[in-house]
């Protein structure tokens, strides 16, 4: 497969982000993708689309990031884009509790919709709202680590560890893959041609990690 | 918890003044291009208005009985008027008059005060969250718990009572936004109801019911009238693993109010209102049809982009219109309707649920078309 010359990667990654409407994806992806912030920017209707290259490892990995939108009704729509996904950035909001009780209802959603060895990150997000804080970072990091995602605490307004959570995410993806291309035998990474699902080495195993750290 | 009612808050601060474009919306700071067309405007322009403007009052005559013999007798006349345009100063009248909301209104005196401010519903802090997040940009919707996102939450809410089923969905604050900017708040809830429950043209709430089963029916309709018409974009669409779900849903959904130039969007809407949902295929259409020789070059990523970022003169409502009624899209479109049907076992909507639906809202549509 031909890589384009005018954008060089050594992978390419498909990343969801989801989680109820109003926790801020939307502004975590353009935080991420273009450094930009919207205090009053419009809920997302369907599916949004970016990307960005970046070094991960010391390898070139292009992130494709699926931002969904967060209102119940829309997965009979968004949950289709689950599939073929590397990782998947599950979003609360750290100012309200219900945002943080529904997790566990994404992860069901996760479970039906996408690759069972899917890498999850959990991301309590607002975090510059400390005077509205209504979500225990301990209970968060408890709960993430009996469901073995990785977690941490964001402010997309502030640009308070966005760019970490998404180097954490798409490095713990690199390093399943790699291992993965290791058990197999394969030569090298694979390049994926731009826009195609990466599909992920021949082996069966779940080679699902409990936790990452990410902090 | 206690709920907290959008009446509770204090307006915010009245946002500082800045430059607005002519339907009030917060100019971008770099390109003022938008309405250059608007300011140029010659004497002999001005003239045409006028004389639009005169033809639409005697279309009018001196209330809807007038315009109801009007249209009887003259249906194609009105619809190449409306094609060219509602004047924008007729526009709330005309939208309420094409789209039989109206009649509704009238039938259903006291209706939607007492929605308003006697019934709950389970969506209202859906709707709240959502509220600042809708036409952020625009002078009437900016202020925080001002007139104008009181107004829209009114209109979702009493929405979101009257018909529980829908309730409130994203998306149906843009139609309601919309309509806010040309009628009251009770004309705009109604108006609402016409569209959803179907008053004149097919009824759109299963944009909005669970699993959005008329998303899926016109997308599906959608992708492969772009297969029929513009094959080659869509072997190219097949090839480039793209699907209108990543670009058109909004389309549908919020019938091109969400992310258009506004005064595409307007005119969209005066033909949307007098002709029903065909529009919106055939400006899609032509969208694409403007752009196919950019779009048939691009790989996926670029192509997602271009698909959500139509250049500017894509989108002049003076091309771009003309070349979506030379589309003829009625014939495919049922026969699309059909195989979508077929291939999903059962119609998009069942008849059980329809009589669920009707019980639940007689009681408020006290007197419909008796
Ligand atoms: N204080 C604060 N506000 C934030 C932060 N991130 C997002 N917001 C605000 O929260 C609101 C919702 O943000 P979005 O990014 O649109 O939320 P979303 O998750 O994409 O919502 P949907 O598209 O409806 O699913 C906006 O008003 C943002 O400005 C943050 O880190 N801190
Ligand atoms: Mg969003």
């Amino acid at each position: 497969m031909a890589r384009r010359a005018d954008e060089e990667y050594d992978y390419l990654f498909k990343v969801v982000l989801i989680g109820d409407s109003g926790v801020g994806k939307s502004n975590l992806l353009s935080r991420f993708t273009r450094n930009e912030f919207c205090l009053e920017s419009k809920s997302t209707i369907g599916v949004e689309f970016a990307t960005r290259t970046l070094q991960v490892e010391g390898r070139t990995v292009k992130a494709q990031i699926w931002d969904t939108a967060g209102q119940e009704r829309y997965r009979a729509i968004t949950s289709a884009y689950y599939r073929g996904a590397l990782g998947a950035l599950l979003v609360y909001d750290v100012t309200k509790p219900t945002t943080f009780e529904n997790v566990s209802r994404w992860l069901k959603e996760l479970r039906d919709h996408a690759d069972s060895n899917i890498v999850i990150m959990l991301i309590g997000n607002k975090t510059d709202l400390k005077h509205l804080r209504a979500v225990a970072t301990e209970d968060a990091q408890g709960y993430a680590e009996k469901e073995g995602l990785s977690f941490i605490e964001t402010s997309a307004l502030e640009a308070t560890n966005v760019e970490k959570s998404f180097q954490t995410i798409l490095a713990e993806i690199y390093r399943i893959i790699s291992k993965k291309s290791l058990a197999s035998d394969e030569p090298g990474p694979a390049s994926i041609k731009e826009g195609k699902t990466l599909v992920v080495g021949g082996s069966e195993e779940n080679t699902k990690k409990p936790c990452c750290s990410s902090s | 918890m206690a709920k907290k009612r959008i009446d509770d808050y204090e307006p915010g601060p009245v946002p500082p003044p800045a430059p607005l474009d002519r339907f009030g919306f917060v100019k971008p700071e770099l390109s003022y291009s938008h309405d250059d067309s608007m300011k140029g405007r010659s004497a002999y322009e001005y003239e045409r208005e006028e004389r639009r403007v005169r033809k639409w009052r005697k279309m009018i005559g001196v209330g809807g009985s007038d315009w109801t013999y009007y249209v009887k007798r003259k249906p194609h006349v009105v619809k190449r008027r409306i094609r060219k345009g509602i004047p924008d100063c007729l526009r709330g009248l005309i939208w309420q008059l094409i789209s039989g909301s109206r009649d509704l209104l009238l039938m259903n005196p006291g209706v939607y005060e007492q929605l308003v401010i006697y019934e709950t519903s389970a969506s209202e802090l859906d709707i709240i969250r959502d509220i600042s997040r809708t036409f952020p940009s625009h002078v009437f919707f900016r202020q925080r718990h001002g007139p104008g996102q009181r107004s829209l939450y009114n209109v979702l809410k009493a929405y979101s009572v009257f018909d529980r089923e829908v309730g409130y969905v994203q998306g149906m604050g843009f139609l309601a936004g919309l309509l806010l900017l040309y009628m009251s708040e009770e004309d705009a809830f109604w108006l609402l109801v016409a569209l959803l429950k179907g008053a004149v043209h097919a009824p759109m709430e299963g944009l909005y019911l669970v699993g959005l089963p008329l998303v899926q029916q016109y997308l599906f309709q959608f992708d492969n009238l772009v297969r029929e018409y513009l094959p080659k974009l869509g072997e190219h669409f097949t090839q480039e693993m793209i699907n209108p779900s990543m670009y058109a849903s909004q389309w549908f959904i919020t019938v091109f109010s969400y992310s258009f130039p506004f005064h595409l969007a307007l005119r969209i809407w005066d033909v949307f209102l007098y002709e029903g949902v065909k529009i919106v295929f055939k400006v899609g259409l032509a969208l694409l049809k403007y752009c196919h020789d950019d779009l048939i070059k691009l790989p996926f990523e670029k192509l997602i982009y271009a698909l959500r970022n139509f250049p500017e003169d894509a989108m002049n409502p003076d091309t771009l219109l003309p070349m979506a009624y030379s589309i003829k899209v009625s014939k495919s479109l049922e026969e699309l309707k059909q195989d979508y049907e077929k291939k999903n076992q059962k119609p998009v909507q069942s008849t059980e649920f329809n009589e669920k639906q009707k019980q639940s809202q007689e009681r408020f549509l006290l007197s419909k078309r008796s």
